[in-house]
């Protein structure tokens, strides 16, 4: 069964075979390589959902240095092997993406295996049974990000861009080590399960409310959660477009699931329901706006991501089975969607030369497959009926109104037909009259329009047959709400 | 009680000390700010540990972490000098106000 985690360590064998492939000049080694170990993490993720679901109390632990309550150790139920199914899904497809579109990069030893090592940064931080590993993946996952943001470091952007998410992820996970600390000065633990039992419902001292707010902080960092945001619409345009792909795909969702987790382990939902909803409501609509005015399709979509962590806060805020039903479903369906436009954004620059939304105008007449694709992921970011999108958002807003937020479900639904303005506004471009800059531009390599064909008609297919995905993200949410349960296993 | 609010008023003061660092505007600064505010966070973990009276001896686990903590400190901030470098051998400067590019 451990064997089942030994994906963790395949950043090591990408960067073993990379030197290899360097050093003895075999092309393609190491591109082989990342491609067949980011589907072989693929698969353990299959081998461990499998493992979770057939085990009677579906929570299994892997633990290091002594049995859980006092040892670092992997607490896996249906909610963390959810978001690591997620993660490794688009890791798969960024990194056979990457292999066309980084093609004519330099350094891509070092590409690769910082791409791996994000994806198992944040498998880790959903596996995380105490603060001890959330922290280790937490940094891990941070460190490769910044890193990759600032990749092409020759250009004035990235560099400027990386060094200012450098700072702001850094100062938010030293508030999350804080918040920690403090959590461990009250509880004596930091074992989820023990704190739980010795935090939760102890009534809210005042230190605890401090730790609360500081986890907010901590987490809102890397969830970019307005106003702390502002990294996200520099960061995400100026990394490479797989990257790009993986931060506002999955990279923020697993921040958000650490606050989720974090927040419901320790403290009664009243506590902070009320804060996280009119952090919701500031979130969304700010970024709303913004990305009504942007000119740069990729900052355009980057507001877009701190638009949906906005809806999905919503999902938080109202709690419940079904608030995270809605919340969890929504973060596969963004994961795919954005992903999906990224990566489509990403063949139209590679096209066009440019980021500018009036030079790639008519786009459609030159690249009819990635337009489409790039169609239905902006339809499904929308929430247009018979996309996936349209059923998580449902959820999502039709959760508020149980627990009396239902200002919450109407600020969302307008937000929602806000977002319109700017997704049909860039699709009206794309199919616009042809300007003379995009003369000569063809349609992308096969390899990049696989990926973005795969993603588009997993969104279509979750959009008309959502079953298997809403069950799947019930009982991720059951997991967590269970908490009686997650306890039992470890403290028995 | 008396020693937990001398001590974590200590903690609180270097957070805003290093906060304010990380406001100024050479970068060599705002990396000398996240480590204080990083070390405060290890000062609050090492604190907890040894006051644990009712054990009877300083709780490795919070110390433990308190190791690893600094080790994943020095890894963020061996990148972010990383870009540090970077930034002074292309643009020749390590003012923040001048990496002011990107807008909105």
């Amino acid at each position: 069964m451990a064997a089942n985690i030994l994906f963790m360590f395949s950043p090591f064998a990408v960067v073993l075979f990379g030197l290899l492939s360097e050093r003895f000049k075999i092309a393609k080694l190491r591109e082989v390589v990342a491609v067949l170990l980011s589907a072989f993490t693929l698969y353990s993720v299959w081998l461990i959902y499998t493992a979770v679901n057939a085990s009677p109390t579906k929570v299994l632990i892997f633990s290091m240095g002594g049995a859980p309550p006092l040892g670092a150790s992997f607490e896996i139920d249906m909610l963390g092997v959810y978001m690591a199914f997620s993660s490794a899904l688009l890791g798969f497809f960024a990194t056979v993406y990457s292999v066309s579109y980084m093609a004519h990069d330099t350094r891509l030893t070092e590409y690769y295996t910082l791409l791996s090592a994000l994806v198992s940064g944040i498998i880790g931080v959903a596996f995380a049974g105490d603060f001890f590993t959330l922290f280790v993946f937490w940094e891990l996952m941070g460190i490769t990000s910044y890193t990759l943001v600032a990749f092409r470091k020759d250009r004035w952007g990235p560099i400027e861009a990386g060094f200012k998410y450098m700072v702001m992820g850094a100062v938010g996970s030293t508030m999350l080590l804080l918040g920690i600390s403090l959590i461990y000065g009250m509880a004596g633990t930091v074992n989820f399960a023990q704190i739980s039992s010795t935090l939760h419902g102890s009534g809210g001292s005042l230190w605890l409310m401090f730790s609360m707010l500081i986890f907010v902080v901590g987490f809102g960092v890397k969830s970019a959660i307005v106003p702390l945001h502002t990294w996200l619409p520099d960061a995400h345009p100026e990394a490479p477009s797989p990257i790009s792909a993986m931060l506002s795909g999955i990279l923020i969702e697993t921040a958000l699931y650490g606050l989720t987790r974090v927040l419901y382990i320790t403290f009664p939902a009243a506590d902070f329901s009320l804060l996280i909803a009119a952090l919701a409501v500031l979130t969304m609509t700010f970024a709303n706006v913004l990305a009504v005015l942007q000119q740069d399709i990729k900052r355009m979509l980057a507001y877009s991501s701190i638009a949906q962590m906005g809806y999905m806060l919503v999902g938080l805020a109202s709690g419940g089975i079904l608030g995270f039903t809605g919340l969890f479903l929504h973060v596969f369906n963004h994961s795919l969607m954005k992903g999906l436009a990224f990566l489509s954004a990403g063949s139209i620059i590679e096209g066009t030369g440019s980021r500018d939304l009036d030079k790639m105008r008519g786009v459609a007449k030159a690249m009819p497959v990635t337009s489409i694709a790039m169609f239905i992921a902006l339809l499904g970011l929308g929430g247009v009926p018979g996309t996936a999108g349209f059923i998580s958002k449902y959820i999502l807003f039709g959760s508020a109104i149980g627990p009396g937020y239902w200002w919450l479900t109407v600020i969302g639904v307008l937000n929602s037909a806000l977002s319109m303005v700017y997704y049909l506004r860039a699709m009206k471009t794309l199919v616009g009259k042809p300007s003379e800059a995009i003369s000569g531009v063809k349609e992308a390599p096969p390899l990049m329009l696989g990926v973005t064909v795969a993603m588009a008609t997993l969104i279509i297919l979750f959009g008309v047959w959502p079953a298997p995905v809403i069950s799947y993200a019930q009982s991720a949410a059951a997991a967590l709400t269970n908490l009686s349960n997650y306890v039992r296993v470890i403290l028995p | 009680m008396a020693d937990d609010v001398v001590f974590l008023g200590a903690v609180l003061a270097l957070v805003a000390i290093g906060l304010y660092c990380a406001s100024q505007r050479s970068m060599i600064r705002i990396l000398l700010g996240i480590e204080m505010i990083l070390n405060a966070g290890n000062f609050a973990l090492v604190y907890f540990a040894s006051s644990r009276a009712a054990l009877g001896y300083v709780d490795p686990l919070g110390q433990s972490l308190a190791f690893m903590s600094i080790i994943l400190g020095g890894s963020v901030i061996a990148v972010g000098l990383a870009l540090i470098v970077n930034t002074y051998k292309h643009f020749k400067t390590l003012d923040v106000e001048k990496l002011r590019r990107l807008k909105w």
